[in-house]
């Protein structure tokens, strides 16, 4: 439909041309007309004849001359005319035609650079929000990982992980005073890296490998169970037998990563150590959010890493 | 093994106890729950024969078995004291015939199915005492959970989906004992005090008639 048009304006366009054309070439007719009736004037005429002829002569030359000026005018006026109706053409005109073009259509050219137009532009967009959203969690717990420049970060990541024994053992020393309803000892059955054995109440055991002070492994079982093997080792792989501790284990892997502070690694641990505190309700508190104690045949296993408020794992924010 | 809730169901007029069960078999399926085979919960009863004075009543001592722990006997006396052994304690009793002997048709059994819902334990089963019906038992095990004043928010709120207002408080057995850590001598003595009833119930029955 839309092309139909435009070829026709195309069309009357060129039409106009050709018609400018022919009353510029009637024009320059006419005028070379009027200056050869000039040029050979009165002349010979006049100097042979008679006084009255040549005066005739003189009116009948006047008089053509005047209609050939008059038909000059009209001419004029007429190019005009038509100059008016054209209009100028555009430099993007032909661009609008390529699409047209037989040869070109019927090649996939067209579809496929737009195709990969879009996807480079997706691509584009993705990438700068990954980016964007990756460098706002920064969970690079090895000091290996960091790219060159990062000297001062580097020189801190291992303060963390290297700090005497004796500093541990302090601070375990302190969180097991500080938490009345919790019982934390350490041992050191991997060599020179400290394993804490938590025991909240009568709810739940854990066990925190820690290297230097940044909490390498976390693993939660059930109060009647055991982090020992049968033949009194420590075992710090196995899972709990009951669903509701491989979940919370689960939680505190995350929980782990969130209060890791490699800057003042101390801070991590206890905060982590409140956060496990918040389990000592684990049976007894309905979920913050729709009230019950029972969803999917488990109680709320979820603490809030802020203010510690229970939640099912379906209903956290 | 964690808290364990028993209770006795119900049976309402009209009915048979192979409807009861079968209607509560389905609630705890529409749970969600599995089936993982059957459970047994057995009681004899013993009494002395030796009299000091006629005026003294007999002493009773109730071995229990319960499948859930397979290689233990529970012996209770009648001033519910629970002695945890294993097996053996059988032959122990046997031995001791001149001084306790097992009363005739006075043995109790409960079974059924048991059920696994998550991290519960779900049982559904008929009571007889020697052979007769006489009701029907409900239990409900929490695993993870040793203490039964922490659990029993969320024991309630099972329980109350597959029995309603039969467990609006925990038994009495456990009622008293809600704050020690759990042991599974509480389950059988749970057992005991409804096989004591059903027993009770049928002896006023036959004076009755
Ligand atoms: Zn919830």
């Amino acid at each position: 439909m839309e092309t139909e048009s435009k070829l026709k304006s195309t069309l009357d366009q060129i039409e106009h041309i050709n018609q400018a054309i022919r009353h510029t070439q009637r024009l320059r007719t006419h005028v070379c007309q009027i200056f050869r009736d000039i040029g050979d004037g009165l002349g010979e005429a006049a100097k042979s004849e008679e006084e009255q002829q040549a005066q005739e002569r003189q009116k009948v030359l006047l008089g053509s001359l005047r209609s050939s000026l008059e038909t000059v005018g009209h001419d004029i006026g007429e190019l005009d005319k038509v100059g008016q109706t054209l209009v100028p053409v555009s430099p993007s005109a032909n661009c609008d035609h390529v699409s047209l073009d037989p040869i070109l259509d019927r090649t996939p050219l067209y579809s496929q650079v737009n195709t990969s137009y879009k996807r480079t532009n997706k691509m584009h967009e993705f990438a700068s929000l990954a980016a964007n959203i990756l460098s706002q969690n920064a969970l690079k717990r090895s000091p290996h990982q960091h790219p060159a420049g990062g000297k001062r970060v580097k020189r801190h990541m291992n303060t963390a992980s290297m700090v005497p024994q004796a500093v541990v053992d302090q601070l375990v020393a302190t969180l097991d005073r500080q938490h009345q309803d919790m019982r934390i000892t350490v041992s050191r059955p991997l060599g020179s890296c400290a394993v804490m054995q938590m025991v909240l109440g009568r709810v739940l055991k854990a066990q925190v490998v820690l290297r230097g002070l940044v909490i390498e492994w976390v693993k939660v079982k059930g109060i009647n169970e055991e982090f020992s093997t049968e033949n009194g080792k420590v075992d710090i792989w196995s899972k709990s037998r009951y669903e509701v501790f491989q979940k919370i284990s689960d939680h505190a892997a995350a929980a782990m990563l969130h209060y890791y502070a490699p800057f003042m690694p101390d801070i991590g641990i206890r905060s982590f150590t409140l956060w496990l505190q918040g389990y000592s309700n684990l049976f007894s508190a309905p979920c913050h959010k729709c009230g019950k104690y029972l969803q999917n045949a488990m109680p709320p296993t979820w603490r809030d890493l802020r203010n510690r408020d229970p939640y099912h794992d379906g209903c956290r924010q | 093994m964690g808290v364990t809730c028993v209770y006795s169901y119900p049976v309402p007029d009209g009915k048979s106890g192979q409807a009861v069960v079968e209607i509560l078999q389905r609630q705890i399926e529409l749970l969600g729950a599995l089936r993982s085979g059957h459970f047994c919960v057995d009681c004899d009863t013993f009494q002395s024969i030796l009299q000091t004075s006629i005026n003294v009543q007999p002493k009773t001592v109730y071995i229990l078995h319960n499948s859930e722990q397979p290689a233990s006997c529970f012996a209770i006396t009648d001033t519910s004291l629970c002695l945890t052994a294993d097996t053996l304690f059988d032959g122990l009793m046997h031995q001791l015939k001149n001084y306790y002997q097992q009363r005739k048709n006075a043995k109790m059994e409960a079974k059924g199915q048991r059920y696994e819902l998550g991290d519960f334990i779900l049982k559904v089963g008929s009571a007889s005492l020697a052979g007769s019906f006489k009701g029907i038992i409900v239990e409900v095990e929490y695993c993870p959970c040793m203490v039964a004043v922490d659990c029993w928010g969320l024991m309630k709120e099972l329980l109350q989906s597959v029995v309603g207002s039969v467990a609006d408080q925990p038994p009495p057995i456990l009622k008293n004992r809600q704050d020690e850590l759990y042991s599974p001598s509480i389950t059988v003595s749970q057992y005991l005090d409804i096989f004591n009833n059903f027993r009770k119930l049928s002896a006023t029955n036959q004076i009755g008639r």
